[in-house]
């Protein structure tokens, strides 16, 4: 690999190439000559953009801008723009197919687990079935905007989107960062008398069958669901368009307020209430954030077209090999992105002061072990304190993080490609 | 209908929220958004190129917001917007090789999408383009195509793509659609469409005969006194959810270094107008001579801006 990088120094000279051509023309040995500069040299291993390795690019975050929206916000990530706007609207019971059936079961199985487990158990799980089973939560990411040259416009959504797009929606489920009781429009019927109340039309009648058991007075029922349409268009897209998307979505809903609004007997209709002293913001679970990264082989084809059967012995071999020719490359910029196979993914999020993995995906390659792992963990903790994420910027306090079901917040999983590898664990 | 390519809402569908104040009749009359500006006074504009690095030209513009807009903004008392303020970016792609199963053309190929965000407005907005959405592109390529020099560019592409973050409502949110109603908004879009793009097409150095710019004029007849002998007066620049009835509207895309418009667009009914004494033009006339007077504001906004983008990328190279 010596000699890739003399030729890459010694290029510009030779052949009077400008920077911008050469790293146009050979852009692997571009990168690398940044990375590894000659010995005598004494200069620092630098990016191509002028970042250290594991250095992210600046980030800024402007929330509440767009008018039409319940909650807004605009997050640049270095020259990656992206737009998040969440609109709420209504959806009834009336308009859910399975609604009184599932209610029902609902309480059924509330009857059989409320002896044996615990109370809480339960309601996440409630809270859980409403978000998820009733798709209250939904984030489209659009990348058709002209945000980089690829993509055409007014096409159909095209693979990356549709995976950032879900992407974004398994993270919302996991990390279960909007609570359900948020999204719930409760109704408690007035306590009428018995004959009075045999006039009522037939569903609260069952409700109040389902419900008789557990009090006198008549229960609350929830009447109708906020859904959340979270809609991110990308304005600009050069590398990372997960975080910058992520980072957005956190703003946006950081910035949600919700109208406060009630079931309307007479109309048979949710009303809201348009003052803003009335309406509430969401509380988040937490503030998981995402970093990415990207891991930069010195010769990435060497390992990649040979057919490799992992053993552990080889692999030993070829991780002393390795050694010192890969560079884990921080928040990759489009010109990185290009070059790189492997990449590694973190979500992480603080609970009581320990760093929880909320989310992990690692995938290309097989360069990065289980100690690379850690420290990267480290590195993504680390921006979370260093605020470094402007969206605790924008509001005074950070949320109060309540406990979290420990399932979900330890879940974590390893995908390789395209070669099937061990998984490498974290200690 | 069901889009396997998103992520899709409840099947059942969900409802825009419906506010308690808007049930009762005549609520909101007291802070109806009113236009303060002088007939003739324009809306400041916003504008500024090379935004997006990954695109040969970029530009982003924005309308500054009306005082009940900005009065909200600072001091927000209801959940509702009074009116809303444009705001829109702009990516030019190319000229680029056309792909190779194109048929030979001696000249620049046009292409151009425009795309509102499902926020934009005040109604939530679908994924795929809508007749507007189309409607409007076809009036922004006619608008840029007069512009640019296209026989310089044989066998090539130009993509010009304008998401719309936030559109001008098509009148006050309190007020019912009536008869002589139109979408008047999207007249206000399409003129910021066009400033827009001619900004962008400068930032990515495109022969252009001149920088088309966009402008808006309205026949108004705002009189609450309703006499059936008021005529309608004309404004410049009209944002539709200041006014109580738009009579009729047009929209230029005009280049005023050879006095030409390269683009008309005019709805309503343009007949009648009160004009100043001695004036002897007629309805439309007037109308389209004072979206021009619109337009020659939007060009010196947009030539700054141009001036701008030229000074950095001479301070670059």
């Amino acid at each position: 690999m010596a000699s890739a990088s003399t030729a890459a120094t010694a290029a510009p000279n030779s052949l009077s190439l400008p920077p911008s051509q050469f790293a146009r023309l050979q852009p692997h040995a571009y990168l690398l000559a940044h990375l590894s500069p000659p010995s005598s040299s004494n200069q620092p291993s630098i990016r191509a953009n002028g970042r250290a390795p594991s250095q992210f690019r600046v980030t800024s975050a402007n929330a509440g801008s767009l008018t039409h929206t319940n909650g807004s916000a605009v997050v640049r990530l270095g020259d990656t723009t992206a737009v998040c706007g969440v609109r709420a609207e209504i959806l009834h019971t009336d308009d859910i197919a399975s609604w009184s059936v599932s209610q029902s079961t609902n309480a059924n199985k509330r009857r059989r687990i409320g002896e044996t487990e615990k109370e809480s158990e339960t309601a996440d799980e409630e809270d859980r079935a409403h978000i998820e089973d009733l798709n209250l939560l939904v984030p489209n990411i659009s990348l058709s905007t002209g945000c980089a040259p690829g993509f055409i416009p007014s096409a159909p959504p095209s693979a990356l989107a549709q995976s950032l797009s879900h992407q974004i929606l398994s993270l919302l489920h996991t990390t279960r960062l909007v609570q359900a009781e948020d999204l719930r429009i409760w109704y408690q019927p007035p306590n009428l008398g018995p004959e009075e109340a045999q006039q009522h039309n037939d569903e609260e009648q069952m409700d109040l069958d389902a419900g008789a058991n557990e009090e006198e007075t008549k229960p609350a029922e929830i009447k109708a669901f906020w859904v959340l349409y979270i809609d991110i268009m990308l304005i600009s897209l050069a590398g990372n368009p997960f975080d910058a998307a992520w980072a957005s979505v956190l703003a946006a809903l950081r910035d949600t307020k919700l109208p406060k609004a009630w079931w309307d007997v007479d109309n048979e209709s949710i009303l809201c209430s348009d003052d803003v002293n009335e309406s509430q913001k969401l509380s988040l679970r937490g503030l998981p954030i995402s970093s990415s990264f990207c891991v930069f082989e010195a010769d990435a084809a060497a390992g990649w077209r040979a057919v490799v059967i992992p053993d552990a012995e080889e692999q030993k071999a070829q991780d002393s090999k390795h050694g010192s020719q890969k560079w884990i490359l921080a928040d990759p910029d489009g010109y990185e992105e290009g070059l790189v196979q492997e990449r590694v993914h973190f979500v992480v999020d603080k609970e009581e002061g320990k760093t929880v993995i909320v989310k992990m995906e690692k995938h290309g390659g097989w360069t990065v072990d289980s100690e690379d792992l850690r420290q990267l963990v480290d590195i993504s903790a680390q921006r979370m304190v260093a605020g470094l994420v402007v969206p605790v910027a924008c509001l005074p306090a950070l949320v109060t993080l309540s406990p979290r079901h420990t399932g979900t917040s330890s879940e974590s999983h390893i995908d390789h490609e395209p070669l099937h590898q061990p998984m490498t664990e974290l200690g | 209908m069901n889009d396997r390519r998103r992520v899709n809402g409840p099947p059942g569908g969900t409802r825009p929220p419906v506010y308690a104040s808007l049930l009762q009749s005549g609520t909101g009359a007291d802070i109806r958004a009113q236009r303060q500006r002088q007939p003739t006074d324009l809306r400041k504009i916003f504008l500024k190129t090379g935004l997006i690095p990954s695109a040969s030209g970029s530009s982003y513009l924005e309308f500054e917001p009306s005082a009940s807009l900005a009065a909200a903004r600072s001091n927000p008392k209801s959940l509702i917007p009074p009116s809303s303020a444009l705001k829109l970016a702009c990516t030019v792609h190319g000229p680029k090789p056309l792909p190779r199963s194109a048929p030979f053309s001696p000249n620049l190929v046009l292409t151009t999408h425009v795309k509102y965000a499902p926020f934009a407005a005040r109604k939530r907005k679908g994924h795929v383009r809508d007749s507007s959405e189309r409607d409007l592109g076809v009036h922004l390529e006619t608008a840029l195509r007069g512009a640019i020099i296209a026989e310089r560019w044989p066998k090539s592409g130009l993509d010009i793509t304008v998401t719309i973050l936030e559109a001008e409502d098509d009148r006050w949110w309190g007020d019912v659609p009536d008869s002589h109603d139109a979408s008047w908004g999207m007249m206000n879009v399409l003129a910021g469409c066009i400033s827009a793009a001619s900004a962008a097409i400068a930032d990515a150095h495109i022969d252009c005969l001149d920088l088309v710019s966009g402008g808006v004029a309205a026949l108004v007849s705002d009189d609450s006194t309703d006499s059936s002998s008021a005529l309608p007066k004309l404004m410049l620049d009209t944002d539709p959810a200041e006014h109580r009835s738009i009579v009729s509207a047009c929209v230029v895309a005009y280049m005023p270094a050879r006095d030409e418009i390269t683009e008309l667009w005019l709805k309503g009914d343009s007949s009648k107008v009160s004009t100043a004494d001695g004036d002897e033009r007629s309805g439309h006339e007037a109308l389209i001579d004072g979206a021009v007077d619109a337009a020659r504001g939007a060009h010196t906004v947009l030539a700054e801006a141009v001036r701008e983008s030229l000074q950095k990328a001479l301070g670059q190279s």
